[in-house]
Parts: C-alpha cells; sequence; structure tokens
C-alpha cells in the first residue's frame, strides 16, 4: 500500500468512483434520448406549440444536451468525491497518521491527480456513451471537435477538483468544502455575465464544448490559460495553507 | 559514555489566543529513555507533544529533535473505516523513513494482538482494537523516538500489560515520550518523568529522585511485639531522634536525617529488648506526590 494506491482504493471500496461513472453514464444515455425522442413526446401530449423552441434533432444538440444534464449533477458529485479525499483535516485522528509521515505535497499531490484522474474519465465515459447513443439514435458528431471540446471540458473539471483543494484548505469538514465549491462555481458563472472577463474564465471552456462541436472558431485560448494558471494557483494555496495549519 | 539529548526545548512557549498552553518549557529527553509526560487534564501535555511531533507551531521558543524516524500516536488513533489493519500497518512501513521488509507488518500485528483481524476493516474495530492498530502501525517502521499520547487509556487490563510490555521492550532501542494519566503505568516504566501543571514544567527528572525529594525526610515505622510507649521515650532521648509517637505496639519516629537513622536506629530498636516485627521506611505514593506537585 502507498499514497497512490490508497487514493484508488479509497475511490473503488467507497463506491465513488461508480457514483461519478453513473452520472456521466446515465446523461450520456439520456441527452441524446431527450433530444431524439421529446418532439414526439409534447407532440403526443398535446403541447406541440413549444416545439418550435426545441433543439434541432442533430448530433450537435444530442452532446449538447449530454453536456448541459451531466455537468449540473457531474460538478456536484465531483466536489463531494473530491472533498472527501481532499479535506485532509476533516478528522484531525486521520490527518495525524499522515501528517507525521508525509509532507504535504507527498499527502496532496496523489489525492489530487488521482481524483482529477476519475473525474476526467467519468466524462470521459459519459462523452463515448453520448456519441454512441447519438450516433444510433441520430446520427454521429464530428470525431475531431469532440475530441477537443471534451479536452477544454476536461481541464475546467480539473480546475474543479483543484478548486476543491483549496477550499479544502480553507475548511476542514467534507460537506463544507464541497458546497463551498459548488458556491465558488456559482459565483464564478455569475462573473462570466460580464461579457469583457467571459472568456477568461474557466467556466467559458464549458461552453467550447458546444461551440467548437457546433463548427465554431476555436476561441479558448485565454480560457485555456488562465484554467492552467488557476489550478496552478489554487494548490499553491492549498499547499501553504495546509503546511500552516495546526491539527 | 555520556547520553546525548534527542529532545531538547528551550523556552517553548504556545499560546491559542488568550490561552496559554505551554509556558516557557525547558526540558530534554537522552536517547534511548523512557519519558513519562504527566499531568491533570489541560496541563499541556498533548499541545508538548504536538509541537515535538511538528503538527503544532509555537508561538515562541525552541523545539530540536535529534532523530531520523519520530512516530507519533494521537490519544485517540483512527483510521479510514475501508482499509484493513494490514493495509494500514503496510501503509505506514511503506512511509517510513527506513527501508522496512514487509514481514514487519505480520509481526507487529501479531506482537499488537491483531494477527488474526488482520484482513478485517477498521470500521468494525473497537476503541481497544484502534489503540492497538495504532500501536502497530507506529512501531512497524521502527522509529528511533516514540511521540505516544495516552497509548494504554482505551485498553483493559490485557491490552494495557501489552502496551507496557512493548514500551519497556523498546527501551534502550528507542526513545519513548509518553503522556498518560495512569500513573502506575509511569512508574512501572519511565526512567524519568515530567510534571506539567497549567503549561508549567513542575518536575523534569528521575521518579525515585521526585519521591525522595517530596517523601518526609527520614521518618521510619516501627513495629515490636508488646506495648510500645516505651521504646518511644527511650528513642525521644537520643538527639538525633525529633519525634516518636507511639500507638499501641507501633512507634512512628522521625530523624534529623537519614543517615542518622541509618546508622543508629537499629540498634537503639535492637537494644531495647522487645521482638522487633519491622522497621519500615516511610514514602509517598506517586499518586499522593502528583496531586501536591498539580494542586
Amino acid at each position: 500500500m502507498n499514497l497512490w494506491r490508497l487514493e484508488w482504493v479509497r475511490l473503488t471500496r467507497t463506491g465513488r468512483v461508480f457514483i461519478l461513472l453513473a452520472v456521466f453514464f446515465s446523461f450520456g444515455i439520456i441527452g441524446p434520448l431527450i433530444v431524439r425522442y421529446l418532439p414526439e413526446i409534447l407532440d403526443s401530449a398535446g403541447s406541440g406549440e413549444v416545439l418550435d423552441q426545441l433543439p434541432p434533432v442533430t448530433a450537435e444538440s444530442a452532446m449538447s444536451s449530454f453536456l448541459g444534464n451531466a455537468l449540473q449533477f457531474g460538478l456536484l458529485a465531483i466536489a463531494f468525491v473530491g472533498a472527501a479525499a481532499l479535506a485532509i483535516d476533516a478528522k484531525p485522528e486521520i490527518s495525524v497518521f499522515f501528517r507525521s509521515r508525509s509532507t504535504i505535497p507527498q499527502i496532496l499531490a496523489p489525492r489530487f491527480v488521482i481524483n482529477a484522474a476519475a473525474a476526467v474519465f467519468a466524462f470521459a465515459v459519459g462523452v463515448v456513451t453520448a456519441v454512441v447513443a447519438s450516433g444510433v439514435l441520430i446520427g454521429w458528431p464530428e470525431a475531431r471537435p469532440t475530441i477537443v471540446g471534451s479536452i477544454l471540458v476536461a481541464l475546467y473539471l480539473v480546475f474543479v477538483v483543484a478548486l476543491v483543494a483549496m477550499i479544502g484548505s480553507l475548511v476542514r469538514k467534507v460537506p463544507a468544502t464541497a458546497l463551498l465549491t459548488v458556491g465558488g462555481l456559482i459565483v464564478l458563472s455569475l462573473v462570466g455575465l460580464l461579457k469583457p472577463l467571459e472568456p477568461w474564465l474557466p467556466s467559458y471552456l464549458v461552453g467550447g464544448f458546444d461551440g467548437v462541436i457546433a463548427g465554431g472558431d476555436f476561441v479558448y485560448w485565454r480560457a485555456v490559460a488562465v484554467t492552467v494558471a488557476a489550478i496552478a494557483v489554487a494548490l499553491w494555496i492549498a499547499t501553504v495553507r495546509l503546511g500552516h495549519r495546526e491539527v | 559514555m555520556g547520553r546525548s539529548a534527542i529532545v531538547e526545548t528551550s523556552a517553548l512557549v504556545k499560546e491559542y489566543g488568550d490561552a496559554v498552553a505551554l509556558a516557557g518549557i525547558d526540558f530534554s529527553v537522552d536517547r534511548g529513555l523512557v519519558y513519562g509526560l504527566i499531568g491533570p487534564n489541560g496541563a499541556g501535555k498533548t499541545t508538548l507533544l504536538g509541537v515535538l511531533s511538528g503538527l503544532r507551531t509555537p508561538t515562541s521558543g525552541s523545539v530540536h529533535i535529534d532523530s531520523v524516524h519520530v512516530a507519533v500516536l494521537p490519544d485517540s488513533p483512527a483510521f479510514d473505516p475501508w482499509m484493513t489493519a494490514y493495509e494500514v500497518v503496510d501503509l505506514a512501513r511503506r512511509l517510513s523513513p527506513t527501508e522496512v521488509p514487509e514481514s514487519f507488518v505480520d509481526d507487529v500485528l501479531e506482537q499488537a494482538g491483531l494477527a488474526e483481524a488482520a484482513q478485517r476493516k477498521v470500521s468494525g474495530f473497537s476503541r481497544g482494537m484502534l489503540q492497538r492498530l495504532g500501536i502497530a502501525a507506529t512501531v512497524v517502521g521502527g522509529p528511533d523516538l516514540l511521540l505516544l499520547d495516552e497509548p494504554a487509556a482505551a485498553l483493559d487490563p490485557a491490552g494495557r500489560r501489552e502496551v507496557l510490555d512493548l514500551v519497556a521492550g523498546i527501551r534502550g532501542r528507542a526513545t519513548v515520550l509518553f503522556s498518560s494519566h495512569i500513573l502506575d503505568d509511569v512508574q512501572e516504566v519511565c526512567d524519568e518523568i515530567g510534571i506539567l501543571r497549567r503549561g508549567e514544567l513542575v518536575y523534569d527528572g528521575s521518579l525515585e529522585g521526585l519521591i525522595a525529594r517530596l517523601s518526609p525526610q527520614a521518618q521510619y515505622v516501627i513495629e515490636v511485639r508488646g506495648e510500645a510507649a516505651g521504646l518511644a521515650h527511650t528513642l525521644l532521648s537520643h538527639a538525633w531522634v525529633e519525634t516518636a509517637t507511639a500507638r499501641d505496639s507501633v512507634v512512628t519516629v522521625e530523624s534529623e536525617s537519614r543517615d542518622a537513622a541509618e546508622q543508629h536506629l537499629a540498634a537503639v530498636v535492637g537494644n531495647y529488648g522487645l521482638p522487633v516485627v519491622s522497621i519500615t521506611p516511610q514514602t509517598r505514593s506517586l499518586e499522593e506526590i502528583f496531586l501536591e506537585v498539580t494542586a
């Protein structure tokens, strides 16, 4: 057993990785399914007047539906699953075991990397599922834009896990860490309403998924650069804060 | 060969806001000793161990630890509940700064009485089992300094005995600094003790030295066969006797010094003519001394 394997065991034995997989996998099916059948469902329910407001039944709409639904629950799941590992002082007696044997970077690195990898992997499973479901029900989305758009969202998810690590160094308990992370993401989205700032924010990457798949220009370099820097800063703050915190 | 200090503190202060947890602690622990830290609740024992282990930062003063591997056991050890006992100890082994073969994991689990529970998840462990698992995880890496916070507090008599044997067995190979409320444990295994009171170290030295210092200078209880009043009267006629009181067949005598008593007392009592049952020097229990020092 070492600290890296410990994090993998934490995710699998507690079932947390399966929660992440279940969320993204299920919306990978539900997203395209909704786009494909919602017009017929509404039509048969006598709500035909809203049909004009529905997105067109295309592979791009199917992928957009997947992401929109999956991220709502997925970010919550990633925040809680990440907080369960990254709030390292939530239980002081357990924290003493690790802190008295390892440095903060040694403790933090595997927790961040494994949780970020799990989030990205679960998202990737969701993307593949959505692509297949869309291909079967509607049509196949283009491969290259889908991959590029997915990489943008994956980077955003890594940023979310880094944010969890930072919040976990500011508060101690798991629920507080997770909920403050979600709160921080909401605030970030609200800041994105200021149009001059929007292209610089990590949350802009999420829009890149739809934008790139829909064939738009790649205008996300600024958000990519800021997100990478934000990940580094968040992890640095977490390391420094945890290093100064007493248990 | 002289001993070197493995732990040394100088004017160590730890404050939590207005509360002073450690008020200028100066002490040192020599390598290889078992050092007992005793004191009432809130005296600063856990804080001192936390500062020595690096888990808490002193407000001022200095700490010098001359150790390759410090192992720490909190008073209520806890572990991720989904881990098995074997995994906990194996992880502690892997995180040890020294190379330790994996076979040591089974050995220390056996010593801790957890061999049969090795593959069980920690979530089902009792407090005593967690304490023993904590000790196993603490010793597996072969540390040269162990900081144990109340290591036997949660254990039943058999478990407590195992811990004391384990601590006694480590003597000479590693330095053990442990806090305890159980004075008998301290008396049994410690070479030196420190008594904390409200953040101050009010005694630092050997247990025998403390008992000698706070026990009556030279008080003896003499039991004879027969009425002891005459013996008390005879004893009082000697200049080195300060007081002598008789009750039935027992005389309690206080000498001006131990030297004088050891030189003359047996002869005077023997020459008096009554059969002597016993002559017992009076010492005080550690508990009595502890209560006086920490009052």
